[in-house]
């Protein structure tokens, strides 16, 4: 997670809260929370290499695949779920968020933006196109479900999930004007608060 | 690697979960590596139903290994040369701790089935006791697998102050239906050989071996995968020239006779009988209103949870339920599924997989 997004989530999740990271890869943004806001963090992640990284890195994980899984962590008095750019790997991304908010009161959710200028064109070339978000190529890629921005929000809308908060970044990780403005055409990622 | 084979005598008495009482014990002891200065890198590992107090190394006229051999020993998962490592024998077992065959004060004769019934929580209260014989205020690890890792998980709850970190290997919470069913037909095997007794053979200069022989063969089976049985044996038929028994036909068969013969040679059937009662009764919630959640909340330790893919006598449903009730109960807890070719028995075998969890978390801060 690069700085920026990360420096946004660590300034979401309250401190001392109980935090559940779907997704977690290497445990990295759960040992920040842990030792910057003193959350009590668990990871769901599915790859053995990433779990054993989580254990070098002393963060609580839990080997479980996402799609069958999310569901088992309801009633475990979790504050705040977070699942930073697994959205759009999963089977039934709907069905998923609507499991995390049964999980954890708000939810954190990072979204590549598949309505960037850039991929578009990529499109118009004819191609699959990547970008820093998106680097695998289509052979290989994770992403079952990727989606632009305005499909996120409208899923959000349909589904009565409240977005508190969001922000938009530009392919640099920061925020700017355009993206601002245009999220949808000028973002290449989105950060939302749902509750 | 420096190792002590050390009897060590407890004088006072010791009140077990049963409400019997031992007027003293003796726990049969074998420790690898050097204990620092400051007594901070203490591992206990706990021996799971068969095993005892000699977990590594290789001593002279022996054909094989202590039980743990490949995790524990210099340079190894758990390093002796960073690590000073506890391994005993239980209270119950026959391998030099007090138990079945030690002869009783009071009658001169060896207990037999007079052994009062012991518990996982009692040998962990022993061990407790070896820890302060040897000025351990805290372990750094306790390991185990199968009814070992119930004896760390036992020591997260009952000492929490006096254990950094738990690894509960391919073991549960509490054993399923289906196991306490297997274990009664071991026990009933060996209760129903000729020379049993009513456990009273020591004292006749008898010993019920062909039935410890036959519970030990059923038990085996469970310990292995089918697959694992299959790639080994198949259905290869065994060579006339080694047979065990007139009767043997497949390979899987004279393999079997001979880990029974063998086991049957080194192993008491008091023991077996305490052993797996021990085994069957495991069960920490209980004293918390059968809430497992409850029962963690106290634990201070980080926990390692690991179960094997094919191990179906501890699935790794079981690994699953201990850490989600961790979850619950606000515990640090890691819980991971590792690939092993051995079903349950895959927790004594090193792989690259099972090492590395290991060996991360025992050398991960915190």
């Amino acid at each position: 997670m690069d700085s920026k997004l990360q420096s946004i989530v660590l300034d979401w999740i309250p401190n001392n809260s109980k935090v559940v990271d779907f997704g977690c890869g290497d445990g990295a943004l759960l040992k920040i929370l842990t030792e910057q806001k003193s959350v009590t963090g668990y990871g769901v992640e599915n790859d053995p290499e990433k779990i054993n990284a989580c254990i070098i890195n002393g963060v609580s994980v839990i080997q479980q695949d996402i799609d069958a899984g999310i569901q088992n962590y309801k009633g475990m008095g979790f504050d705040v779920a977070v699942m930073a750019s697994s959205i759009q790997c999963l089977r039934k991304p709907r069905d998923a968020m609507k499991n995390i908010l049964k999980v954890a009161n708000e939810c954190v959710i990072t979204l590549p933006n598949f309505g960037n200028w850039e991929l578009r064109l990529g499109i118009l070339n004819g191609k699959m196109p990547s970008s820093p978000q998106l680097p695998a190529k289509w052979y290989e890629t994770k992403n079952l479900h990727l989606c632009t921005i305005a499909d996120f929000e409208e899923l959000c809308s349909d589904e009565s999930f409240v977005v508190k908060k969001k922000v938009y970044l530009n392919r640099r990780g920061s925020s700017s004007w355009l993206a601002n403005t245009f999220p949808n055409l000028f973002a290449a990622q989105a950060v939302y608060l749902i509750g | 690697m420096k190792t002590v084979t050390e009897k060590i005598s407890f004088g006072d008495s010791l009140t077990l979960e049963s409400g019997q009482v031992l007027s003293g014990f003796e726990l049969m002891t074998e420790t690898y590596g050097e204990l620092n200065s400051k007594k901070t890198n203490a591992v206990l590992v706990c021996h799971a139903f068969s095993g005892n107090h000699h977990a590594a190394g290789k001593r002279d006229g022996e054909t094989k290994s202590g039980w743990w051999d490949e995790i524990v020993g210099d340079g190894k998962t758990i390093d002796t040369e960073k690590f000073f490592v506890v391994s005993l024998n239980n209270i119950g077992g026959c391998h030099g701790s007090s138990g079945p065959t030690t002869i009783s004060t009071e009658s001169g004769k060896p207990y037999g089935a007079n052994f009062p019934e012991v518990s996982v929580s009692d040998w962990v209260k022993t061990q407790k006791l070896l820890a302060d014989h040897f000025g351990i205020d805290c372990w750094e690890l306790v390991a185990g697998g199968s009814l070992g890792g119930m004896q760390a998980l036992q020591w997260a709850i009952s000492y929490p102050e006096r254990i950094k970190k738990a690894a509960i290997i391919a073991a549960s919470s509490k054993i399923s239906t289906q196991n306490i069913a297997l274990n009664e037909v071991a026990r009933e095997i060996i209760k129903k050989d000729e020379h049993f007794h009513n456990g009273d053979y020591l004292a006749r200069g008898e010993s019920p071996n062909k039935g410890l022989k036959a519970a030990r063969m059923l038990g085996h089976i469970t310990y292995l995968s089918e697959s694992n049985m299959s790639k080994r044996f198949g259905r290869k038929l065994q060579d006339p020239e080694n047979k065990m028994d007139e009767d043997v036909y497949y390979e899987v068969e004279n393999y079997l006779q001979y880990k029974g013969e063998q086991f049957s040679k080194t192993f008491d059937a008091n023991s077996y009988i305490l052993m797996t009662k021990a085994m069957d009764s495991f069960d920490p919630a209980k004293d918390f209103d059968n809430d497992l959640v409850k029962c963690l909340h106290s634990i201070q330790a980080k926990l390692l949870i690991a179960s094997f893919d094919s191990d179906w006598l501890f699935p790794k449903e079981y690994g699953l339920d201990i850490q989600m009730s961790a979850i619950k109960a606000g515990v640090d807890s890691a819980y991971i599924e590792l690939d092993g070719d051995y079903g349950h028995d895959s927790f004594l075998f090193y792989s690259d997989q099972y090492s590395a969890a290991l060996k991360n978390f025992l050398n991960s801060n915190g």
